[in-house]
């Protein structure tokens, strides 16, 4: 940030910088540290008091008429003359001036909205200090075929390996789950964390009021505690400074308030903490569902961290693989915070930033060729004064002083634009962003990259006419005549190179976008496997304090699908543990009588609760044998149903019905349970995904009794007007039982692939943008050449040419560089593919239809962007233009 | 400094009197100037660093304060960048102008009933 203030201090006279500067810089890291400027907001607050107060000083400073004494500098001087002079050139031409303005505008907008978009989901996600050093270690399974996850993936068994790592300075765990906090009119449903050791000191963020968790609340049975966010302490406790002290309810259990969490979000989101109080020698090393977060020691790097925690796997593995299959050659994988939670975006966000990038090389390259054209306009004007005596750094810095004008006014509309879009685009987030409440914002790296983007606009812009005219040769110059004059062959080649590069950037545009939207349909048109129709689904999570036992979970769960069967408006209603198109929880999986697949090692399956009335509920279609009945209750033999993945994978070849299947953490321990029906797939691994084995145990039996289902009714009508039904029913069962995460089935799809919806919509605006500032360039470069070439076109007409052919002549050199641009924009695309693959689905990076639709497309614009321009080449009149001088 | 002084037009504008008021206790450096000033007018003047110094220039540039040649003690050594400002027998004399035409204003206000119970007292 000082680097900033130090860079604006040049809106100083040299003299007054050269005086006061050091003091004004120290001045205002003085303020900075006053209490009116602490947190974010006060930052934000801050540099703006001192952006106007710096920037409003220096102009009364410059405008004040100036002292006689002052030390006066050449150099000063030169740049207000030059300013001057740029100034009257700009006003002369205010349409060139306000066109150039405004692509500039667009250009840098663009790029710092979608710079500040992406630094505050995908690049800085977080306000934690230091934000590099804070890590989250995941772990991967290559044994059980897992990919690298972070999110509760770990025991505390493992924990307390992982602790043993000195790269680390501070670790905390924490599980996450939920809790009613009650008092008030509603019982509220707060995500929540269980913490194994106090996570303040990791995270780097100092309580907001109070204190992290002591020693002695975080041992098994220790005191209770709690700790609130501070948006829950804000909107349920209307922030009572007194509140830290006092004991509030955690699903019904009296705990002591002992801090409240600062503004910014902490640990995914979670609203309420509470120490995890068990022990971990007591828990099995495979209940895995733990987060572990860490600070790195002082000196310590991801490396090293990431050596350290190898050599702990190894022993683990050593230690327990007997016991644990798994661990045979897992690995744990420490990555900075933000990358482990946020990991998918990162790609995406990449590669908006680097096509919004692109936009702005187009309307660089445009302004550069206007500016060409100027300055080959006015080498005459330029011959004269080098011969008068100018020196030609002077008429380059001339130049540049004008394009600075020209991109200080567009950067700093560019800005406005980009604040706008940056509030706005915060409607547009996927909601796996909005969960862990970020949002986007103008800040001190935003306003950075902004003032980046203005400066490679005036060396973008600047370099090839600077280079131009700093080649005037009087002597040439002012002995040719107008004819040559426009179009010396050097500037013509420039002018043609750019052309072609601004056409290159849009078809790498037009085609990326293209992908997208492809990827995106296709997304759209995997078939769920479900049969349509409104479908709402929402969870219910009973506090175990209160529904003891899995006979008390079920019967709840039983009377409440019972009810909402009989409610108008639906159609049936089921509960399941997770349903499509994501699920997450698997288990291993042995079939009796089959060998072991792949040595060793069991396979894993999906594994869901489903209750009877689940699957019509959801939609999924019955291919063999039955669905749960009556037949399945308590007491009653084990039974399962499989997807048809799971008869493929797993039952090859064998009549799946009536097959016995053992699953479970240790499935060798566990009763085999006989396969009684067969469902059709449905998407269950993410809707990019071909559907995975899944198996579904009956709820009914109560022997898996889960205290979280989700509640799926296929509905008659609208899917969201059966809410506040359902809402009733489940009130009339238990009035203290919240319901939430309520969506219908659509949603649920649609939040699977909001990130490839959003990339696909930012990469189509932008592809638009680009393609028409590519339209302009070639207008502008087409009329510039036919201007230039009026008497030789007149010399044509008055030998005979027709006037087809003149058109012909003028589009033929327009087609010529549109089809260069599009075979170097389609080569880099095809260079550049490998990057896209995350984010394309069942398309390959060249789609012969999106190279044919965008060549179309472009070879449209390209026509009517030269059409006006060929057709006044036409209208020539040869005896006008060969008079014309 | 510079043979020629520039003229300030008077009567000197609120914040510029209080910055020849904050430095008629002794010499201050920059940021003391800006503290002195803001508490004095209970937060009514603000001074950002840009503001402050640029009237610091106009101050010296009338030779109404100066900087102080060097300072006896030095301490540690951010103190000793610091620059301290203090006035010139010139600042003085502006300064004691300037207080008695506030003076005769306020006098004035005094005398007038309806103005007297609004805010003077």
């Amino acid at each position: 940030m000082m680097r900033l203030w130090r860079l604006l201090l040049f809106a100083y006279r040299a003299d007054f910088r050269r005086r006061y500067g050091a003091e004004i810089l120290a001045a205002i890291a003085a303020e900075r540290k006053l209490p009116e400027y602490r947190g974010a907001a006060g930052s934000i607050r801050h540099a703006c008091r001192t952006f106007v107060d710096i920037t409003a000083s220096a102009l009364r400073q410059r405008l004040a008429p100036r002292p006689a004494h002052a030390f006066r500098s050449r150099h000063m001087d030169t740049v207000r003359q030059d300013l001057r002079y740029a100034l009257r050139q700009l006003a002369r031409r205010p349409g060139f001036a306000a066109v150039a303005i405004l692509s500039l505008a667009l250009g840098i907008g663009g790029n710092t909205a979608v710079f500040g978009i992406v630094d505050s989901f995908v690049l800085h996600p977080f306000a934690f200090p230091d934000a590099s050093r804070l890590l989250i270690v995941g772990r991967a399974f290559p044994k059980l075929s897992t990919g690298t996850d972070f999110i509760e993936v770990l025991s505390p068994a493992e924990y307390e390996d992982i602790r043993q790592a000195r790269s680390f300075a501070r670790t905390a765990a924490f599980d996450l789950g939920n809790r009613n906090i009650s008092g008030g009119d509603v019982p509220d449903r707060v995500f929540t964390a269980f913490l194994i050791d106090d996570p303040f000191p990791v995270v780097g963020l100092p309580p907001f009021l109070g204190r992290g968790f002591t020693a002695d609340e975080l041992r098994p049975n220790g005191p209770p505690a709690a700790i609130i966010s501070h948006r829950l302490w804000v909107s349920r406790f209307h922030a009572d400074p007194a509140l830290v002290g006092k004991t509030i309810r955690v699903n019904g259990n009296a705990a002591t308030l002992v801090g409240v969490m600062p503004p910014a979000l902490l640990l995914v989101g979670t609203d309420l903490w509470i120490p995890w109080g068990a022990t971990p020698g007591r828990v099995p090393r495979n209940m895995r569902n733990f987060s572990v977060i860490g600070r790195l020691a002082r000196g310590a790097s991801l490396a090293s961290t990431d050596a350290e925690l190898a050599a702990i796997a190894a022993r683990v593995a050593g230690d327990h693989a007997a016991q644990f299959p798994e661990y045979t050659g897992w690995r744990l994988v420490p990555r900075p915070f933000a990358n482990g939670v946020l990991q998918d975006a990162r790609p995406a966000g990449l590669l908006v930033l680097g096509a919004v990038a692109l936009v702005l090389f187009i309307a660089c390259a445009n302004l550069a060729s206007l500016m060409l054209a100027r300055a080959s306009g006015r080498q005459r004007e330029l011959a004269v004064r080098v011969a008068l005596g100018a020196g030609r750094g002077r008429l380059a810095q001339q130049l540049v002083t004008e394009i600075a004008v020209l991109a200080a006014a567009g950067g700093a509309a560019g800005l406005a634009l980009a604040a706008v879009a940056i509030r706005a685009s915060n409607a547009l987030v996927p909601a796996q962003f909005t969960a862990f409440g970020l949002g986007a914002s103008v800040n001190a790296r935003v306003a950075g990259w902004c003032l980046l983007s203005t400066m490679a606009a005036v060396a973008l812009v600047g370099i090839l006419p600077a280079l131009q005219s700093g080649r005037t040769e009087p002597n040439e110059s002012l002995k040719q005549d107008a004819r040559s004059m426009a179009g010396g062959r050097g500037a013509r080649r420039a002018r043609h190179g750019l052309i072609v590069a601004e056409v290159a950037l849009a078809v790498m545009l037009a085609l990326g976008a293209g992908l997208l939207l492809r990827s995106f349909a296709n997304l759209q048109r995997v078939d769920s496997g479900l049969d349509a129709g409104p479908v709402i689904t929402m969870r219910l999570t009973l506090p175990q304090e209160k529904y003891r036992g899995g006979d008390a979970i079920t019967a709840f769960f039983e009377e409440l699908a019972r009810r909402v069967d009989a409610l108008p408006g639906i159609r049936r209603a089921g509960l399941a543990s997770q349903f499509p198109p994501q699920a997450f929880i698997r288990l291993r999986v042995m079939v009796d009588g089959a060998a072991p697949a792949g040595g060793e090692t069991l396979p894993t399956t999906f594994a869901t609760i489903a209750s009877r009335g689940y699957f019509e509920a959801i939609g999924m279609r019955l291919r063999a044998g039955r669905l749960f009945d009556d037949r399945d209750r308590p007491g009653a033999p084990p039974v399962a149903i499989v997807n048809e993945a799971f008869v493929v994978r797993h039952l090859g070849g064998r009549a799946p019905i009536g097959a016995r299947i053992r699953v479970g953490s240790r499935p060798e321990q566990s009763a085999p349970a006989e396969v009684v029906g067969v469902v059709g797939n449905a998407v269950n691994a993410g809707a990019a995904s071909a559907p995975m084995p899944e198996v579904f145990v009956p709820m009914e039996l109560g022997r898996d009794a889960w205290n979280q289902l989700f509640l799926v009714a296929r509905t008659t009508g609208d899917a969201a007007s059966a809410v506040a039904n359902i809402r009733q029913a489940v009130a009339s069962i238990d009035p203290d039982q919240p319901v939430y995460a309520i969506r219908t089935l659509g949603q649920a799809f649609e939040s699977g692939i909001a990130t490839q919806q959003l990339s696909a919509a930012l990469l189509t605006i932008f592809a638009a943008v680009a393609l028409t500032l590519a339209a302009v360039g070639i207008y502008g470069v087409t009329a510039y050449s036919v201007r230039s070439r009026t008497q030789e076109i007149g010399i044509r007409m008055a030998m005979g040419a027709e006037r087809r052919t003149v058109v012909w002549m003028v589009l033929r050199q327009v087609f010529v560089l549109v089809a260069a641009g599009l075979a170097i924009g389609t080569g880099a695309v095809q260079a550049l593919g490998p990057a896209l693959g995350s984010l394309l689905f069942g398309v390959t990076p060249i789609d012969p239809v999106i190279v044919a639709t965008t060549a179309a497309l472009l070879g449209a614009v390209a026509l009517a962007a030269a059409w006006w321009p060929a057709w006044v080449a036409s209208r020539v009149d040869p005896v006008v233009a060969l008079r014309y001088e | 400094m510079s043979p020629r002084k520039t003229e300030l037009r008077h009567p000197l504008s609120l914040s510029v009197t209080h910055i020849l008021l904050a430095l008629a206790d002794g010499a201050r450096h920059g940021y003391a100037i800006k503290q002195a000033v803001e508490e004095r007018s209970a937060g009514e003047i603000r001074l950002g660093p840009g503001t402050l110094y640029e009237a610091i220039q106009r101050l010296e540039d009338a030779g109404y304060i100066e900087e102080e040649s060097a300072r006896d003690d030095p301490g540690n050594g951010q103190e000793a960048q610091r620059r301290y400002y203090r006035l010139t027998p010139d600042g003085w004399s502006v300064l004691r102008t300037e207080i008695r035409h506030l003076a005769r204003v306020v006098d004035h206000a005094r005398a007038h009933a309806r103005l007297r119970r609004a805010s003077l007292t």
